[in-house]
């Protein structure tokens, strides 16, 4: 038997001649997947320790898909049990088994066991907190993710567990690589028609979007809610608040503010306005608006309970009056606290100098450091040291400079040329910055037709699209008749009136 | 003699409530400048005048008194006896006349009674003319007692009697020249509009324009709208001069006079317009030419200004101020207008120059109340009006070197970078929507806030361990 099973999984071979064409390789794939989906769990498990046994026989880079089946039958068998047996604790075999699949598997193949993949990478997850050492189970799950779909686009229920982990973790740094890459698909349910026995639309097709062949119906991910994707979004802001990168957060944080609502907001809307509030005013120096897609009236209820946090930011614009900002900390340190944004608000009055000092350049081109350093009343060697601690971390494009004249002391210049100084850029960089950012438009732009074509495979257009059509076939009808039925056209015109 | 009148507890009473106080004697001479005026106006710039200057205020008060005494406005005598008592007790003009006041309260009740009682008789007669009129001298009357908003109300209660667009268009002009007295210049502006749309057709209607627009720039100003009210004032024809009464009013005298228009359209042209504009349609224009001939000082300063002797023309215009802090209308408003001309001659000094000291700039642009001409350059770049840098260690003023090709390729970038995190966002909508994915209300009553509890318990937890 065990010799029949290692017969069936060898069965299906990617490279081989007659799977070329895209279809044949759909239909043989899948095939084959649910032929070893029928095979029953005893089966798996015979041969283990020995020569035959299948895991040593497969290769999970060749043998993708039998591979994830024979792997999620053994890790079944064993997790069943209370206490994590030696060769799953991370460094045994089965682990590395586990690892080596997630980091090797054929992307391609993948796509047909979606099923098995998710369980494969929940358990990574679950088996690594069991241990007591959860961030174990990061570079796994971010390879796994990215072995699936490079562009980690489409959202899928591992992107929150993924999110969770690294920031329980404090592991901001690792979340990065995921976070960068935006969300450009959402799974749907995609209808079999659009999906099967299309040369180009079958999940092995080289396909533009990872959205085609994760979807509801494929595995890959366990169905997603909204509140699941703002967690994503809220979490992937407070990651890149770790990692102390602004202006990603801010981005991240409107992203949850956009929700689609029925005039309504959620706590999660809430909780991002708040941080969005004092993480705008980091990245701009001042209050921003609210993105114009956002609902008014849901912007207006968080509003309302988010006052202290824009007088916050009121405060922070008032760079001639310093002390306001830090008494207003003051008083609401509590809240801070409670809503656990205490570090954001701390990091506010740290940057509020920095925002004076960087206001200075457009109004100075030089500036004796005794003068600013008696406007914030603090001791010029201090507010120096200061400076040239911001001009090393590039937030100004000036330089500090000795002068004998006129017992100015140590005097702050600034740059007024943007190609002069630490932070200039040449022309070379700004064009290369250009072309960079010409590809990033284009394949967004290419995404956004996608998600307007999954649009329009939705049941509510098609359903409204009906309606519009009917509606415009008996439009015209409606008049035909009334100008057959109407012999009298002044009474017509009556009966429009009514 | 001006001390002693500076020392009274009148002009205390104004320095301690921070009032303006134009210490030094003005250019013009009191008799002449008040003959240009007459009616109520008149009153009122002498009341100015005397409640502003130490070195004019009894004369100025004598003069109104007198005119005070004349009229039937008893509450203003008073006020303005009871000012000069404080500020020059001795004056025999500052003696209340009560039997004057008792007589003349008498009769204004007398008169008052009068009026009524024939406006009822008219109102019953259902005579559309009698009771125009009627309503129209209780309206006078209204007026020439000072109670400026009954007259409103009187002259408001003629519309519905007008029978010809000439009734039509002296109610108007009454009730411009009412609010005018009022000085509420929103008013003032909806009545000339309806006075503008009254159907007069040719002679009559000329005769109105000059006197419509000229009251235009005039509540433009006083509401401070100087480029409009410029414009209004430019556009004034020379035939305002020497038009005749309309509604009975001679506007040259007894609202403004053409000497006003040329300091207030020029002053106004000065503060809001460039070189270029000046030259075309202030100096160049032959119909404000005969305005400017009365007032040569503010052409002289125009015609500094557009030659580019910036500080020339402001030491002109600071030599009128304190004329002109003594005219009614420019009083609280003149300080913006200096400003506004200081701060554009700075400006337009500045243009041709890639760095000037700081010294040389004091010397040109000399301050008036004891801020450093560093306060004032800070402030002006801060507010973007000066596109400059202040060298404060060699005392420079440096005009920044610019990159087009720099800045818009930078530019370029920002733009595109917004554009694709606005589309990311849209796109992250788009989705939802497709997803079906919505925020909805019925939940967020017990569902919503279970959720946000919980969120914000988990959150709280991971706030206060992460540090943010």
């Amino acid at each position: 038997m065990s010799a029949d099973l290692t017969g069936i999984l060898l069965s299906f071979q990617p490279d081989s001649p007659d799977v070329e064409k895209r279809r044949d390789y759909d239909v043989k794939a899948r095939n084959f997947a649910s032929q070893l989906s029928n095979i029953s769990a005893s089966h798996w498990s015979k041969g283990i320790d020995t020569e035959q046994d299948v895991l040593t026989i497969l290769n999970p880079a060749v043998n993708s898909i039998a591979y994830a089946f024979a792997l999620r039958h053994r890790l079944a068998a064993v997790v069943e049990k209370r206490n994590v047996p030696d060769i799953l604790q991370p460094g045994g075999a089965l682990w590395n088994q586990l690892v080596l699949f997630l980091e090797t598997a054929d992307p391609v193949q993948l796509r047909y066991v979606g099923k098995e993949w998710r369980s494969l990478v929940e358990w990574t997850e679950s088996i690594a907190r069991a241990c007591g050492s959860p961030s174990l189970a990061i570079a796994p799950m971010r390879s796994a993710m990215t072995r699936l779909d490079p562009t980690t686009g489409t959202f899928t229920s591992i992107h929150l567990i993924f999110v969770q982990l690294c920031l329980e973790t404090r592991s901001y740094a690792a979340a990065e690589p995921i976070l960068d890459n935006y969300i450009h698909t959402l799974p749907t349910k995609v209808p079999n028609v659009v999906r099967e026995n299309l040369e180009y639309s079958v999940p092995c097709a080289d396909v533009v979007s990872s959205g085609e062949y994760m979807h509801l119906n494929s595995g890959h991910t366990d169905k997603v809610s909204l509140a699941d994707i703002q967690e994503y979004y809220v979490l992937g802001a407070m990651a890149y608040l770790g990692v102390r990168q602004f202006k990603k957060a801010q981005h991240f944080l409107e992203h949850v503010l956009v929700a689609p609502t029925s005039s309504t907001a959620n706590g999660f809307m809430l909780e991002a306005y708040k941080k969005w509030v004092l993480v705008t005013c980091l990245v701009d120096g001042k209050m921003g608006s609210v993105p114009r897609t956002a609902n008014g009236n849901a912007i207006k209820t968080i509003k309302f309970a988010s006052k202290a946090y824009e007088a916050l930011a009121e405060a922070y614009e008032e760079l001639h009056n310093m002390s306001k900002l830090k008494a207003q900390v003051k008083m609401g340190a509590e809240m801070w606290a409670e809503d656990g944004n205490t570090g954001l608000v701390t990091e506010l009055v740290n940057s509020q100098m920095r925002s004076y000092v960087s206001r200075l350049s457009q109004t100075y081109s030089a500036i004796p450091v005794s003068n600013i350093a008696n406007h914030l009343g603090a001791p010029a060697d201090q507010i120096g040291q200061y400076i040239e601690t911001l001009i090393r971390e590039g937030h100004l494009n000036a330089r500090l400079e000795e002068t004998d004249k006129s017992n100015a002391g140590v005097v702050l210049r600034f740059y007024l040329d943007p190609t002069q100084g630490p932070l200039a850029k040449s022309e070379k960089q700004q064009q290369q910055a250009l072309f960079e950012q010409t590809l990033r438009t284009n394949t967004l732009a290419e995404q956004v037709k996608d998600a307007d074509y999954r649009l329009t495979l939705t049941k509510e257009y098609m359903e409204n699209q009906k309606r519009l059509n009917k509606r415009q076939g008996q439009g015209g009808d409606a008049m035909d008749t009334a100008w057959e039925d109407s012999i009298d056209p002044e009474e017509d015109i009556m009966i429009d009136l009514h | 003699m001006a001390s002693s009148v500076e020392q009274s507890p009148f002009f205390q009473a104004h320095k301690a409530k921070g009032l303006l106080i134009v210490k030094d004697p003005p250019k013009f001479d009191l008799e002449s400048y008040i003959a240009n005026y007459s009616g109520y106006t008149r009153i009122d710039r002498l009341h100015h005048i005397g409640a502003h200057s130490p070195y004019l205020a009894v004369d100025a008060y004598r003069l109104a008194i007198a005119q005070a005494k004349r009229g039937k406005n008893v509450e203003l005598y008073t006020t303005l006896v009871e000012e000069l008592s404080k500020i020059a007790p001795d004056d025999p003009a500052a003696l209340t006349d009560t039997t004057w006041a008792e007589k003349k309260t008498r009769e204004v009740r007398e008169e008052h009674d009068r009026l009524e009682h024939e406006l009822k008789s008219y109102k019953n007669n259902l005579i559309k003319e009698s009771i125009r009129m009627g309503n129209e001298d209780l309206g006078h009357f209204y007026y020439d007692t000072g109670d400026f908003s009954n007259a409103h109300k009187a002259y408001m209660k003629m519309r519905e009697h007008c029978t010809s667009p000439k009734h039509l268009a002296d109610m108007n002009l009454r009730l411009v020249y009412t609010s005018i007295a009022q000085k509420s210049w929103t008013n003032v502006m909806a009545n000339l509009a309806k006075s503008e749309a009254t159907q007069l057709k040719g002679e009559d209607k000329a005769k109105l324009e000059p006197i419509i627009s000229a009251c235009n720039g005039l509540a433009l100003m006083c509401a401070g709208s100087y480029p409009d009210a410029a414009t209004a004032f430019l556009g004034t024809s020379a035939a305002y001069l020497t038009a005749e009464p309309a509604a009975n009013i001679t506007w040259q005298k007894e609202v403004i006079s053409g000497n006003d228009i040329a300091v207030y359209g020029g002053l106004c042209a000065l503060a809001y317009m460039d070189r270029v504009d000046l030259q075309n349609r202030v100096l160049a224009n032959s119909e404000f030419r005969n305005f400017l001939e009365l007032e040569p000082h503010i052409r002289r300063a125009i015609n500094l200004f557009c030659n580019s002797k910036y500080s020339a023309c402001l030491e002109v215009l600071e030599g009128y101020r304190n004329d002109y802090l003594l005219d009614v209308y420019l009083a609280d408003i003149l300080h913006i207008i200096y400003n506004r001309i200081r701060k554009k001659s700075i400006v337009q000094y500045f243009i041709p120059f890639s760095c000037v000291t700081l010294d040389e700039m004091a010397s040109k642009f000399p301050t008036t109340d004891g801020r450093s001409i560093n306060d004032d350059l800070e402030q002006m770049i801060n507010q973007k009006s000066l596109d400059a840098r202040i060298d404060l260690v060699e005392g420079l003023l440096i005009s920044p070197p610019t990159n087009p090709r720099h800045d818009v390729h930078s530019d370029a970038l920002t733009m595109a970078e917004s554009y694709d995190h606005s589309l990311r966002l849209r796109l992250t909508r788009l989705n939802m929507l497709a997803a079906g994915m919505e925020v909805q209300q019925n939940k967020s009553g017990d569902k919503g806030s279970n959720t946000g509890g919980g969120i914000g318990d988990t959150f709280r937890g991971l706030g206060s361990k992460i540090g943010f």
